[in-house]
């Protein structure tokens, strides 16, 4: 049976030709690249090569490129990175982070900053919590469950406005602003100065690149305190024999990505349009959560009276691969906290499905997808 | 069939997988429901029960039958976990196994299911349920047999309680060994009552083990290669210290006597051993010792060396808390009995006198556990059983 893959948020096939890039350093590449002979050197050489070609991609230094071990890795190392320095200040997050965000904001003295029913933060809220204790601002690029893409710029604009008023006040504590890219690079650009952000979050096992690869970008004169100490590679952040294999597999992985994104995302907004008019009238009884201008690789959907569960075993069966959007009604687990912020009740959410479109998506796989979808609820 | 509605109990292993899988083919109107029973996590024991649930469920998809899930945990919690801790704190050794079966599997699960418009439950396990004939001999007591015209095939055997209609049915169902000897269940079957087995299949009863497998990857079921599970984790061999521990907190620890009477080591709380258990005895070289009793009043472990101490073997056997499955069987039958999960089947006589049940052996058996179940059988039929004294 020919599969139908529908879950690119969770994870995505490594591309062959970063595999390729990658092979040697698995293999005969091996030398510690902090050795002083020359095999090693030139290793370390490649190292840095993959730190300039990621800041290119970011528009950003290469010293400010840190490499990590995933983006949860990433947003540990930010928050914890910031709040062990300012133990006494606090750190506001929003409410539909992603949990490696809000486990490590949970920490530290931390406040959720709420989102409207399209889950775009309130920036009206966002400006009454920027008290004059808060050290720092973490908000995600893009939701990895219902897509939608947060204005960075307008966040920046308050917390630069923020800022202002500190310098005028004689208050000492900074403000930083960091985010989670982790869904964006396929579809969105990566240019962090114009998004005013200090810190910035990247996976290399959501952009065809290996699993347990990463970037945390972060801007000049941000002194962060580290979560693993020892060799002091990555400049002190990260210690621990570089997985260079990895290393040089993000780089590439996020230069096609950036390659691509301009076609992806047209290509994408037409096949999400297609998704959501098929389902509209094949599937009436299917509400689509995702909202114009959301990531358009996501169409997170709910149908009321399904067992989100069993009807995605029931794809699962016949070839399509998707998530449920949030656990079912059996399990103990509480319901996705980002549905619950934009408003969903838990029996919405417990009818909840998630389809994350990639490379691989064609017209002809969405076609599929909706008739399989009418034919088990309608 | 197809107005006979059948509630089976998907565990998420490859026996309940088969059992529905088989009723479905047959015809029969198959809903599948998970039982939970347990879902704590316990230290260094992370509970499975949400992958045997997912994989309960994928059966039933796989199936196309409809799922639900029955929450058990605060009867299983009361009737059986209670019960065996009680059981190990009077120092005991108890089957919760057995008292899962009686409260839980075929009492609540049963009801619930009836409940619901099920007209007969079904379970994976190794056992057979017939119609008896009564067949009254001269001075004999009422002999079981099932019907020889619908011994061997599942369809035949299950089908005289099929057409005769299950609710409005006079007969008598009885309790018999599986075809699978190695596998079969009865000794933790055996407090099951007549009334529940009225509306049990047990398909599983004609298979063996290995054709259960091969029958699995036929029907390309998700559950076809899965491990073989213990049930409940903690029921399991390698938790139950743990869970003890975790439940009822450190046992003081205290003297390990020899047969001579003369101090050989400590144990780490007398709960944890088992009357006639070999292993667990910290105790260094020579010979391997046995333990024969323990007085927990005292918080001793009595132990021998001598594999032939008289601690250690018996002929008679005294029974408590007797179940029949059907009528009594009288004093002076000639029996069979077992008292662990597929040990032989050694020949007995009963002797019912005043409320006490005594089984006087043909062969001396190593000594049984005070708490664990002997179960009685004439024949391929389960008579019932009790618990040693």
């Amino acid at each position: 049976m020919k599969t139908i893959y529908l879950d690119h948020a969770a994870a995505t096939l490594l591309d062959p030709a970063v595999l390729r890039q990658m092979q040697p350093y698995l293999t005969d590449q091996f030398y510690n690249p902090s050795a002083t002979y020359l095999m090693a050197k030139k290793v370390r050489s490649d190292v840095e090569e993959a730190r300039t070609r990621v800041a290119k991609v970011l528009a950003a230094r290469p010293r400010e490129i840190i490499f990590t071990a995933g983006a949860t890795e990433a947003n540990n190392i930010a928050i914890h990175g910031v709040m062990a320095k300012f133990p006494q200040a606090k750190v506001l997050v929003s409410a539909i982070e992603h949990d490696s965000v809000l486990e490590i904001a949970q920490q530290y003295n931390h406040a959720l900053v709420p989102v409207d029913n399209f889950g775009q933060v309130q920036l009206d809220e966002l400006k009454k919590q920027l008290t004059p204790d808060v050290v720092l601002v973490s908000v995600m690029y893009a939701n990895n469950e219902i897509g939608t893409i947060q204005n960075l710029t307008a966040i920046s604009k308050i917390i630069a406005e923020v800022k202002a008023e500190r310098q005028k006040n004689k208050n000492p504590l900074p403000l930083y602003f960091h985010s989670d890219g982790a869904q964006a690079p396929n579809l969105l650009p990566l240019l962090v100065k114009n998004y005013g952000l200090d810190m910035l979050s990247l996976n290399g096992g959501k952009i065809y690149g290996p699993k347990q690869s990463g970037v945390l970008y972060v801007a000049t004169g941000i002194e962060l305190e580290p979560l693993i100490y020892g060799g002091g590679q990555e400049f002190g952040l990260r210690s621990g024999t570089e997985n260079v294999a990895g290393i040089i597999g993000f780089s590439f992985a996020l230069e096609k990505a950036a390659k691509k994104r301009a076609a992806e995302a047209k290509r994408l907004s037409a096949l999400q349009h297609i998704f959501t008019q098929g389902l509209s009238s094949h599937v009436p009884t299917a509400t689509i959560t995702t909202q114009s201008g959301a990531l358009h690789n996501v169409v997170h959907i709910t149908i009321s009276g399904i067992d989100n569960e069993r009807v995605m075993m029931e794809l699962d069966e016949a070839g399509i691969m998707c998530a449920v959007g949030s656990a079912c009604s059996a399990s103990s687990d509480e319901p996705s906290h980002v549905l619950t912020a934009i408003g969903l009740s838990d029996e919405q959410a417990q009818t909840s499905l998630r389809f994350t479109m990639g490379r691989s998506t064609t017209e002809a796989n969405i076609t599929r997808v909706i008739n399989v979808l009418a034919r088990l609820v309608n | 069939m197809k107005n006979t509605k059948v509630y089976v109990g998907l565990s998420g292993g490859v026996d309940s997988s088969v059992t529905a899988a088989l009723l479905k083919e047959q015809g029969y109107d198959v809903t599948g429901v998970y039982m939970k029973n347990w879902s704590q996590d316990l230290p260094g024991m992370p509970c499975p029960w949400k992958e045997d649930y997912q994989d309960a469920k994928r059966v039933a998809v796989q199936l196309g039958i409809p799922f639900k899930m029955y929450d058990f945990q605060k009867e299983y919690r009361g009737k059986v976990v209670d019960y065996m801790l009680a059981e190990y704190k009077a120092g005991r050794t108890p089957n919760p196994d057995v008292m899962c079966n009686q409260e839980v599997k075929f009492k609540v699960f049963l009801e619930a299911c009836l409940d619901d418009g099920a007209d007969m439950i079904a379970t994976g396990h190794y056992a057979r349920v017939k119609p008896l004939e009564r067949r009254t001999t001269s001075s004999q007591s009422p002999v079981l047999t099932c019907r020889t015209d619908s011994y061997d095939s599942l369809h035949a055997s299950t089908a005289p309680c099929i057409a005769s209609g299950p609710k409005t049915s006079e007969k008598e169902y009885g309790l018999f060994r599986a075809k699978d000897d190695n596998k079969d269940q009865t000794y933790f079957l055996y407090r099951v009552t007549e009334d529940a087995l009225k509306h049990t299949l047990f398909p599983l009863g004609n298979y063996t083990k290995p054709e259960v497998r091969t029958l699995a990857a036929k029907f390309n079921l998700v559950t076809a290669t899965k491990k073989e599970s213990m049930g409940i984790c903690f029921v399991g061999k390698v938790g139950i210290k743990d869970f003890l521990i975790h439940e009822l907190g450190p046992q003081q620890s205290g003297e390990v006597i020899n047969q001579d009477g003369v101090v050989v080591g400590t144990h780490e709380g007398a709960i944890f051993y088992t009357i006639g258990q070999r292993h667990g005895l910290d105790i260094g070289g020579g010979l391997p010792y046995y333990v024969i009793g323990k007085d927990m009043t005292k918080n001793q472990v009595r132990v021998t060396t001598d594999i032939n101490d008289e601690n250690l073997w018996t002929n008679t056997l005294t029974l408590s808390d007797i179940h029949w499955i059907n009528q009594t069987p009288k004093s002076g039958d000639h029996v069979q009995v077992r008292t662990r999960h597929r040990a032989p089947l050694v020949d007995a006589t009963l002797d019912i006198s005043e409320g006490t049940t005594t089984l006087t052996l043909k062969d001396d058996i190593r000594a049984a556990t005070p708490g664990q179940s002997t179960v009685i059988y004439s024949s391929k039929a389960v008579l019932g059983g009790g618990i040693v004294i």
